[in-house]
């Protein structure tokens, strides 16, 4: 089933309560996706580039991630790290090329370490389990910032495992991640023209093709709004999704109808999620809801008014 | 007996729904449930003749599997609102998520905001009344009774009808395949004064009338529509 959250903050407080919101929200929507959880924050400007390193899927990686930091800064200063479960934290200077970059750090053991996101605010930390382990691991409710968005997984198609829970970070696009509930049904035709073109796929879930597209779309010069408008005729299947970039929140929604979305707004933030009773959970009862028409999307850029929804 | 109160708080649905069906036998008629939070499957197949006063939105399913409650929802109201119904009334004050009155038998379902996608999917009785605008294929395959949309319609109305009939005041964004446009009859017209009159509605709109062209009701593979309409 899954369930996609987002929240942002429209009050230009850089250091909002995002982790403790998409907290409350995942708990309420956890029963939807009892394999994964996963949260994707932009968070305070840490003056660099900030990684999050998978390091494998289960065990003890303290010496591994020893090994990992060491292989990373022969090429590039890291100004502070963290190792946290599967997980390394890195924040580098940001004066480098993030494909080699990316490349260079997962070739020290291709088939295990990842780079689960990179971007200037942007951190993504999922894994299987149930919210309420994902923040005894994490601690994901003191993680601030402007926006982010949040998924729990119920697989589907493909592998139950860290790699191919959501969010998904749009690979080698910084800050910019997307969190899908559905079944895009083209995937395998859509995945084939991007392989033909070199690009990489790290898992075999359909919701992975998403960020692909956009960061492909945006990397020819267009707008996210553009790219996710573009989607809409291009994505066949079931979809609701959230994408999120260091200035904006959005969702889509496909021309069916098929998979529930609810959006709620306040002067002071705006949030969308699968099921209205993640937002009652989490902000209360002081706003309506409303569900947005098919075939639509709207992105909010941050401090600024929403654009209307089409 | 007057109002009783069932406080929602931090229970599960389970029993929530439970302390209504007590409250219901004890001989309680006006039965009010305090922040629902949107959770799902609240008040399903009640069968007496009681008022449930949601104070908030409810989730998925609401009222859902009815004969003869009356339902009013002070919120939004999620997926499937009333499905199933039999007979009774819901009266919705915000709007309804996708599939609402799904497969509903009689009685009648009052969305005073929007609906979304699906409204009166499959139908088989009774009357949705959606005071907003409704969203794409409403109807669909509707077996019989009657939607009323006093707004605007969304793309693919009333595909795949049987016997029901929709009635729209405001515009149709396109017709579902086998839906037909016809004037209302004065019998019509009588209907829509009168459910609309019961629930505060105006009934003065430019009504339009879309019922099943037949189509496809029977299968000839000979026939040439069957080339053409799918």
């Amino acid at each position: 089933m899954c369930a996609i959250l987002g929240y942002l903050d429209k009050t230009g407080n850089k250091a909002a309560p995002i982790g403790r919101t998409l907290l409350r929200m995942l708990i309420a929507v956890g029963c939807r996706g009892p394999d994964s959880t996963g949260v994707a924050i932009f968070g305070p400007d840490r003056g660099g580039l900030v990684l999050q390193i998978k390091l494998g899927e289960h065990g003890d990686f303290t010496a591994r991630a020893g090994e990992l930091l060491e292989q990373i800064e022969t090429f590039i200063a890291v100004k502070e790290h963290t190792v946290t479960s599967s997980y390394l934290r890195a924040v580098i200077d940001e004066r480098v090329d993030p494909q080699h970059l990316v490349q260079a750090i997962e070739q020290f053991d291709p088939e295990s370490i990842e780079v689960v996101s990179m971007g200037h605010r942007l951190e993504i930390l999922k894994q299987v389990g149930s919210p309420q382990e994902l923040e005894e691991t994490y601690h994901i409710s003191q993680m601030v910032g402007t926006h982010g968005i949040a998924h729990t997984r119920l697989s589907t198609e493909s592998r139950v495992d860290l790699s191919h829970s959501q969010p998904f970070w749009a690979h080698g696009a910084l800050d910019v991640a997307t969190a899908h509930n559905g079944h895009i049904t083209n995937y395998h035709k859509l995945r084939r023209i991007y392989e033909q073109r070199g690009v990489r796929f790290y898992t075999e879930n359909d919701s992975e093709i998403i960020g692909i597209y956009l960061r492909d779309r945006m990397e020819r010069g267009e707008s996210l709004e553009e790219a996710l408008r573009a989607s809409l005729v291009d994505f066949d299947g079931s979809f609701c999704y959230v994408a999120a970039t260091n200035d904006a929140l959005a969702y889509v929604k496909d021309p069916f109808g098929l998979k529930p979305l609810v959006v709620a707004e306040t002067d002071d933030w705006v949030a969308v999620a699968t099921e209205e009773i993640a937002l009652r959970q989490a902000l209360g009862d002081g706003f309506r809801t409303r569900e947005p028409g098919t075939r639509t999307m709207q992105i909010w850029p941050l401090q600024a008014p929403a654009v209307a929804a089409v | 007996m007057e109002t009783v109160t069932v406080q929602c708080g931090d229970r599960e649905t389970r029993e929530i729904n439970r302390e209504i069906r007590q409250r219901i036998a004890e001989g309680y008629k006006e039965i009010e449930i305090a922040a629902p939070g949107a959770r799902h499957s609240l008040g399903v197949a009640i069968l007496e003749p009681v008022h449930l006063t949601f104070n908030g939105s409810v989730g998925y399913y609401c009222a859902g599997l009815m004969d003869g409650a009356t339902v009013t929802i002070r919120g939004s109201a999620g997926w499937g609102l009333a499905e199933s119904m039999m007979n009774g009334t819901v009266i919705v004050e915000g709007s309804a998520g996708n599939g609402a009155a799904a497969a509903m038998r009689g009685g009648t379902v009052v969305i005073q905001g929007d609906a979304s996608a699906r409204a009166g999917v499959s139908m088989k009785g009774g009357t949705l009344l959606i005071a907003g605008d409704s969203g794409y294929m409403t109807g669909f395959m509707a077996q019989k009774g009657t939607i009323i949309i006093c707004g605007d319609a969304g793309e693919a109305l009333a595909d795949s009808m049987y016997e029901a009939a929709v009635f729209v005041g405001g515009k149709i964004a396109d017709l579902g395949t086998d839906a037909v446009i016809h004037e209302p009859t004065s019998e019509d017209g009588a209907f829509l004064r009168e459910t609309l009159g019961a629930h505060g509605l105006d009934a003065d709109r430019d009504w339009k009338k879309i019922v099943a062209g037949r189509k496809l009701w029977n299968f000839d593979k000979h026939e040439s529509t069957w080339r053409e309409i799918l």
